[in-house]
């Protein structure tokens, strides 16, 4: 008898036990450093996403457990920041990160530990090629920087309406995809290119290139490259004398892009997935719940993080466990209905073979210095 | 002799470690000390017993790794060929740097070093067909180590390599310990006690001072290749000027010209970052500070210090 | 495009960048002539001269002037706070210890910058960005335009305090001769305090002229330190004349081979000049032949 109630007792709470397990998902983004204000924006659309989780009752019965490690843009310090989250925090999904050469090194390492990652704003394609095909542990809830690029050049021509392009890209892998693609569409259009034009990360000073530009006239200058360079080149153009259409690549479209630019920013384009005033009924409704919050506009970048730890807590619960191999099969095959906040009306997470998820990129405009969506 | 046991003994301590800990971050943070051993015992054959100031260990650092990834790519290598090749990579870069030194000495000397430093990092940046650029190259895991197609031992995971790192240590400690307390490593003492008079005497000083830059060189390559193959790949921001910086800031605090000193360094320098995590963006002030406060009052170094306490 | 308009837009552009690397490389120069250190955290005063300037620009509201005035001076204090706390208790000891020294004081400056302010890119906005100047073909804003006038206004002054002062030649005795120096009466403790003051003041100020043109992060006395030494190899380190003609040396030499070249090389142009420098005539182009030894 006494054995048996013994028995009970540790079931009940063996069960009570197991109900009560939170679910442990791991956060990794550039906090710190030349790329945190980009992963700062990421983190709060994921703060978004985990707060409404946990109103709703979190997973499992219990508030869902979140480690957020800094990877300060390394691939180094990625390195131990996943393995102190796989090992040391015993987290079972991530959500990170934003610079692609890091993600690339993390998601090798989260993948050997089986367990899956979900994109904090990587967009190059060689992260989701490292995937096997019908194999992947890296997910990227929206196309890869290659379409992006593409959709960019495609704007540029019919709804811009500018032939003679010129192109200034970084001396990255990013960057010079970004241009080799924009470049083979303007071309394809026989439009024309007059000059490419390369930069190095971190540069400064752009005014020799832009006044050969400013002698060569194009119709419009587009940009491959990352935010801060961006906002650079723009301004310093607008200083050189160069008046031309701009069109940038990446998340170049946010508030503090505006802002650092300065009065020159007015037209800039960029083709972006999100923008507060998109069609999309999802995304609307998130721009307001994000605005209601944090007092300022969302942008692309928080809008993904709010995509990527949503789905991530959808596909934990849809597993029943936290447990990566589980939340990895339900993210490839079962999240094919779950809508998303980015992209036209009826985006969902419909993870190709290689964990991406495509769909149209509209076209944002600066207009009175506010973002607008003009295509979608 | 008594060096050598207690050596020994330390040895099989961290040998045994991994039995006694669970945890692969601690095996994680150790691997990394024994590479910025290696490093730090590698200029200290330079910098300590030779006096020759360099801020380049980051650049042959660098050149290790990057050989390891490029002979990767390019002629699909194994951990067996770009250790070799990596070392030897580094260290004709190493003669390369000892040229200038043949003609320059204490500041000069010490901003070629940086020059030299600042150019490959450079490179490694910005030349991003050959080397990536900023996002690095990729790097395989080392695997199986074969010898005569017969598999000796696999390394997969961090216990392996940690293993792999601890014998690489060791072999080169024993490499900068044989040199140091050779001919050549008394030729380097004479050198920088007075190159007149070391010359004067008989001593090759050209000789001796291209060795020590190749020899420190090397071994600064060879932990180069093996950072490569345990993250997996390499990226320019881990072998910059801080880095070398770091390295030479090792060797001082420790205590120049004794092999131990840099190993102790290395502990130190190494350690205090992952001590100092919780105080986040406070962790690098105070690494600062603690750099300059250990280089001012401790000019002898950790070793110099016990040295004087065991005298007094 | 490869016209005489084109040659002189690029060469205006030049001289703005080398009035630059002028005054961040005299500072370091005259440091390290007159007190035989090698002051690594040099960038750093550069850096923190933007913050301060942009700081006060958004809490007081000032224009150029005075925030240069404000700019200069806190950087002043800080320089002199780093003399007597980092740099004097190594005095006469073993100097490349001065080097490790101030790579952990560049650290420890470059991180309290980025908790004091942020990691936020930030920019000077002042109204002088929006009016153009044109001399004939070449077109630039006054606020670009302003920064070498600004930089022969304070390198003269340099000039004229050491040629003319008492201050001055106690600064070019101990250039020339330490000993001999402390020998005849110059007060060493007042003299390093003196030149660290004028080069913190010098970087401070460039600091505070390029925060309104390029973007002001905690990381930027990075590259602009390794930049300004290599004015001071290729000028001659020591060499006050030679500091300022490498100066706009490089900054011509930089944009030229920007403008005609590739954008991607104008960083390594300089310092493989250095290493040449460094081989065939490690003196600088300007440099005496110093004692080796």
């Amino acid at each position: 008898m006494r054995r048996l109630g013994a028995l009970l007792a540790a079931l009940v709470a063996g069960a009570a036990g197991a109900a009560a397990e939170p679910a442990r998902i791991g956060i990794m983004l550039p906090l710190s450093g030349g790329s945190s204000i980009a992963g700062q924006e990421v983190l709060s659309g994921v703060k978004l996403a985990l707060e409404e989780a946990n109103a709703k009752g979190g997973l499992f019965g219990a508030p869902i457990q979140v480690f957020t490690e800094d990877d300060e843009a390394s691939p180094t310090k990625a390195t131990t920041a996943v393995r102190k989250l796989i090992e040391g925090d015993k987290v079972c999904a991530i959500v990170g990160t934003y610079v692609s050469g890091v993600a690339l090194a993390a998601m090798k390492i989260s993948r050997d530990y089986k367990v899956p990652m979900s994109s904090g704003g990587s967009t190059a394609v060689m992260v989701t090629d490292a995937n096997e095909p019908g194999n992947p542990w890296f997910f990227r809830a929206f196309p890869g920087s290659d379409v992006q690029g593409r959709q960019s050049a495609v704007d540029t021509v019919e709804v811009l309406k500018k032939k003679k392009v010129a192109i200034i890209h970084d001396n990255s892998n990013y960057g010079t995809s970004l241009a080799d693609v924009f470049k083979q569409i303007v071309l394809g259009a026989k439009g024309e290119v007059v000059a490419v034009d390369t930069y190095n990360t971190g540069e400064q000073d752009f005014s020799p290139i832009l006044t050969k530009l400013r002698a060569l006239r194009p119709e419009a200058v587009y940009i491959g490259g990352l935010v801060g360079e961006g906002a650079t080149i723009v301004r310093q153009a607008a200083e050189v004398g160069l008046r031309t259409q701009f069109i940038g690549s990446g998340s170049m479209m946010t508030d503090k892009f505006i802002e650092l630019t300065g009065p020159a920013a007015e037209g800039f384009a960029v083709s972006s997935m999100f923008e507060p005033d998109t069609p999309n009924p999802v995304g609307k409704a998130f721009a307001e719940r994000y605005k209601a919050k944090y007092g300022i506009n969302a942008n692309v970048h928080s809008a993904l993080g709010y995509d990527s730890m949503s789905i991530t807590i959808e596909a934990t619960r849809r597993a029943g466990k936290c447990e990566g191999p589980a939340i990895r099969d339900t993210l490839a095959t079962r999240m094919a209905d779950f809508p998303l906040v980015q992209g036209p009306p009826g985006t969902t997470a419909k993870y190709d073979a290689k964990g991406g998820v495509d769909f149209l990129i509209g076209l944002a405009v600066v207009k009175n210095g506010k973002r607008s969506l003009v295509t979608y | 002799m008594r060096a050598f046991l207690i050596a020994v003994a330390v040895l099989a301590a961290l040998a045994l470690l991994p039995l006694a800990v669970a945890g692969g971050y601690l095996l994680h943070v150790l691997v990394v000390i024994f590479i910025f051993v290696i490093l730090a015992v590698g200029l200290d054959l330079v910098m300590g017993y030779c006096g020759q100031y360099s801020f380049a260990q980051g650049a042959f650092y660098g050149i290790g790794a990057y050989t390891a990834a490029i002979l990767h790519r390019d002629l699909g290598f194994g951990f067996w060929q770009t250790l070799p090749s990596g070392i030897v990579a580094a260290g004709l870069f190493g003669l390369l740097l000892g040229i200038p030194s043949l003609r320059l000495s204490g500041h000069f000397l010490a901003i070629t070093t940086i020059a030299f430093q600042t150019i490959v990092y450079l490179l490694l940046t910005q030349w991003t067909s050959f080397t990536g650029g900023q996002y690095g190259l990729p790097v395989p895991k080392v695997g199986a180590l074969t010898l005569f197609g017969w598999e000796l031992f696999r390394v997969e995971t961090v216990r392996d390599f940690y293993f792999l790192a601890l014998g690489c240590m060791a072999a080169a400690i024993g490499v900068a310990w044989r040199l140091a307390h050779s001919r050549i490593g008394r030729q380097w003492q004479a050198i920088q006690d007075d190159e007149l008079l070391a010359r004067a005497i008989g001593v090759d000083v050209t000789r001796g001072k291209l060795v020590a830059f190749v020899a420190s060189a090397g071994l600064a390559g060879a932990a180069g290749v093996l950072l490569a193959h345990y993250l997996q790949g390499v990226s320019p921001d881990d072998f910059a000027i801080w880095t070398s910086a770091t390295v030479v800031a090792m060797v001082l605090a420790g205590g120049r010209a004794s092999i131990v000193g840099p190993i102790l360094g290395a502990v130190l320098f190494t350690a205090m970052p992952e001590v100092l995590r919780s105080a986040q963006s406070y962790k690098l002030v105070i690494y600062g500070v603690v750099m300059i406060l250990v280089v001012s009052f401790l000019p002898g170094g950790i070793v110099g210090l016990l040295r004087r306490e065991r005298r007094a | 495009m490869y016209t005489l308009d084109f040659a002189l837009q690029i060469l205006a552009n030049g001289i703005v960048i080398g009035s630059v690397y002028v005054l961040v490389a005299l500072g370091l120069t005259l440091i390290f002539g007159i007190l035989g250190i090698v002051n690594f955290a040099h960038g750093e005063f550069y850096m923190l001269g933007a913050y301060f300037g942009i700081t006060a620009a958004a809490i007081y509201g000032l224009s150029l002037f005075p925030l240069l005035l404000v700019g200069i001076l806190g950087v002043v204090l800080v320089g002199l706070l780093s003399e007597r706390l980092v740099f004097r208790p190594l005095a006469g000891g073993d100097m490349t210890s001065s080097i490790i020294t101030s790579f952990g004081l560049a650290v420890a400056l470059q991180n309290a910058a980025l908790i004091a302010f942020g990691p936020q890119p930030k920019l000077l906005r002042t109204p002088w960005a929006q009016i153009p100047v044109e001399i004939g073909p070449v077109f630039m804003p006054l606020q670009r335009a302003l920064i070498p006038v600004i930089a022969l206004v304070l390198v003269v002054a340099v000039h004229v305090v050491l040629r003319h002062t008492w201050t001055g030649r106690s600064l070019r005795a101990m250039a020339q001769h330490g000993t001999l120096a402390q020998l005849y009466g110059v007060d060493v403790k007042r003299v390093a305090v003196v030149t660290f003051a004028v080069g913190a003041a010098l970087a401070g100020g460039a600091g505070v002229l390029m925060s309104s043109v390029f973007l002001v992060q905690p990381t930027v006395g990075n590259m602009i330190a390794l930049k300004a030494f290599t004015v001071v190899i290729l000028g001659g380190m020591g060499n006050v004349y030679g500091a300022v003609s490498a100066g706009l040396f490089l900054g011509i030499a930089e944009t030229f081979v920007a403008g005609y070249l590739t954008n991607t090389l104008r960083d390594i142009v300089g310092f493989a000049l250095v290493v040449v420098v460094l081989l065939i005539r490690p003196q600088g182009l300007f440099g005496r032949a110093i004692d080796r030894a």
